[in-house]
């Protein structure tokens, strides 16, 4: 990742005073040169890990060998920790988890989070931790060495897993979405097709249909109008939806409820769904009479809908019919409820739609 | 013997309807269109049951039982509308009426509630069975007397039922229970409707100023 990058370095011979390696470095870094030469000289009289450090990049600006900066980094590290008091095998640890980093993060040839990590520099970075650790001084340096190695294992993968939530969450939201319309397309346009056809000999019904599906297509496409109806409660909406499968089915909708409330898009959910089961009702169960039961409880939102008709076994419905998986379960699952079909041939079906309600 | 009744509604076609799908299970005597005719006739027919309407030109159905019953305390009451507001219905069940049905019942079911009216069984219909679900609500409790105010469990779960569109017999098929014991809940409820003093149902009778 380029910002990760080290800012290029090179000899700059027009401000030399030796080789131009500080100068260099201050050019490199947008630094005073005076300062990184008072660093050098501060670190040159640290057990003369300065002069080490300035020959191993003089030794890099001319043969640009990555180990060899690396190698002698380390010489002067360890004379700079040796000079402020550090044990032998202190300095060894300390070197085993920086080398240990290094290799782990060029082991993936990228500092970039997702970027595969090597798992051997990782475990030598631990074998220096390891050492550090019981050699007592640096008391304050291993817990560092253990949290940046613990970030450097678990950094990665919890940032791979964050990534690969949101795209699943994104995916997941489009197919969702997708579901959505191909219900509310199922509901309208293709149950008042599938009527236009049944009564293709009355042009009067025929365009009364089509009339009244293009107004309610029209309002869902561009003007965010519920396809089902507008209305403030759930009794309200669903005597709206009663009344309207008795118009278009010709059947009679006995409505019962217990409590009311507003609707929310879970609640529209529920009556849309309710509305494809007083639909399905009305077009296979052949009765001419169907029951709906709205209870609203301080817990949950519950629609019954039943017949004392045909009734089906779910095993014969061809899976192209996408009314009772789409429009009635599948909607309930993505407001939060649930849908449960009872159906027994020969003697009706009874659909319960059942919607947690959220803590007000 | 068939039961003699009286039609109480002001919609003369409904009145004719009604008399048509009965056809030969009941003995229609008298047919009135408003509380001022309704219950000089009751009153002389002593029918055994009234089928009233829970809205009339000159008042609820309610009127009419409070002025048949102290005279005539053998009839019983069966309301009939089209759709009503829950304090209307509950007006004129705490009147005395034993039950509740819609007029999109079918003229065999509506025979059948006639006769259990008249043996003193209660009928309700999903919609009155939704109403009293409602109007015993847990956790709005009262004071009182808790055998009136509150309903028992089973006796929740078959007014759910009801309100689903179960008829007694199914219910009793469902639940493990004879007809005669769904009878004698549905019965309990009624009573508790009539008699409680929960606040529900108090703020409803009194908006229809019944109490």
């Amino acid at each position: 990742m380029s910002a990760m990058a080290l800012p290029r370095f090179a000899l700059d011979p027009d401000r030399r005073a030796l080789a131009g390696v500080c100068a260099g470095i201050a050019r490199a870094l947008g630094a005073d040169v005076t300062l990184v030469r008072l660093v050098f000289a501060v670190l040159a009289l640290a057990g003369g890990a300065g002069i080490l450090l300035y020959l191993a990049l003089w030794a890099y600006a001319r043969a640009r060998r990555g180990w060899l900066i690396v190698l002698l980094a380390f010489v002067s590290g360890a004379f700079v920790l040796g000079a402020v008091g550090f044990s032998g095998s202190g300095i060894f640890g300390i070197a085993l988890v920086v080398v240990g980093l290094w290799v782990a993060l060029r082991g993936g040839r990228s500092l970039r989070p997702d970027a595969p990590v090597s798992y051997w520099g990782l475990g030598l970075a631990a074998v220096g931790v390891a050492i550090t650790v019981p050699g007592g001084t640096p008391t304050l340096l291993a817990p560092g060495a253990v949290a940046a190695a613990l970030a450097l294992v678990v950094g990665p993968w919890l940032w791979r897993l964050v990534r690969d939530r949101d795209a699943e969450r994104a995916a997941r939201v489009r197919s969702e979405e997708r579901a959505e319309v191909a219900a509310r397309v199922h509901d309208s346009v293709l149950q008042s097709l599938a009527l236009i056809q049944r009564h293709a000999q009355e042009p009067q019904r025929v365009a009364a249909l089509a009339r009244r599906q293009e107004r309610e297509l029209r309002g869902w496409l561009y003007g965010d109008i519920p396809l089902g109806n507008g209305a403030a409660s759930l009794g309200a909406a669903l005597s709206t939806t009663a009344a309207d499968v008795e118009e278009v089915h010709g059947v009679r909708v006995e409505l019962a409820s217990a409590g009311d409330c507003p609707v929310d898009d879970g609640v529209e959910a529920v009556v849309l769904a309710a509305r494809e089961a007083m639909t399905n009702a009305a077009k296979f169960a052949g009765v001419d009479e169907i029951d709906v039961y709205a209870e609203v409880t301080d817990d949950a939102v519950a629609v019954f809908v039943r017949d004392r008709g045909v009734g089906f076994d779910r095993a014969s419905v061809p899976a192209h019919r996408r009314g009772l998986v789409e429009s009635i379960e599948g909607r309930l699952e993505r407001a939060g409820g649930e849908a449960t079909i009872a159906s027994v041939p020969g003697e009706g079906t009874e659909v319960e739609l059942r919607l947690p309600r959220r803590a007000q | 013997m068939k039961p003699r009744i009286v039609l109480v509604d002001d919609h003369a076609l409904f009145l004719a309807g009604v008399r048509a799908e009965l056809g030969d299970a009941v003995d229609v005597v008298g047919t009135a269109g408003s509380v001022a005719d309704a219950v000089p006739l009751i009153k002389e027919l002593d029918p055994d049951v009234v089928l009233l309407d829970v809205h009339l030109p000159d008042g609820g159905g309610d009127a009419v039982i409070n002025a048949v019953v102290p005279d005539r305390p053998g009839v019983r009451f069966l309301a009939l509308s089209v759709s009503d507001a829950a304090e209307d219905v509950i007006g004129v069940i705490r009147a005395g009426a034993r039950g509740y049905v819609t007029k999109t019942i079918s003229g065999e079911e509506l025979a059948q509630a006639i006769e259990r009216v008249r043996s003193g069984d209660a009928v309700f219909s999903p919609r009155l069975a939704g109403f009293a679900l409602d109007a015993f609500r847990a956790g709005e409790r009262v004071g009182g007397d808790a055998e009136l105010n509150e309903l028992t469990p089973r006796e929740r779960e078959v007014l759910q039922l009801i309100a689903r569109g179960y008829m007694y017999k199914e219910i009793a098929a469902r639940l493990h229970l004879s007809v005669k014991t769904i009878e004698s809940h549905v019965s309990n409820v009624l009573r508790k409707l009539q008699l409680s003093t929960r606040h529900q149902l108090t703020r409803w009778a009194t908006q229809h100023r019944l109490v």
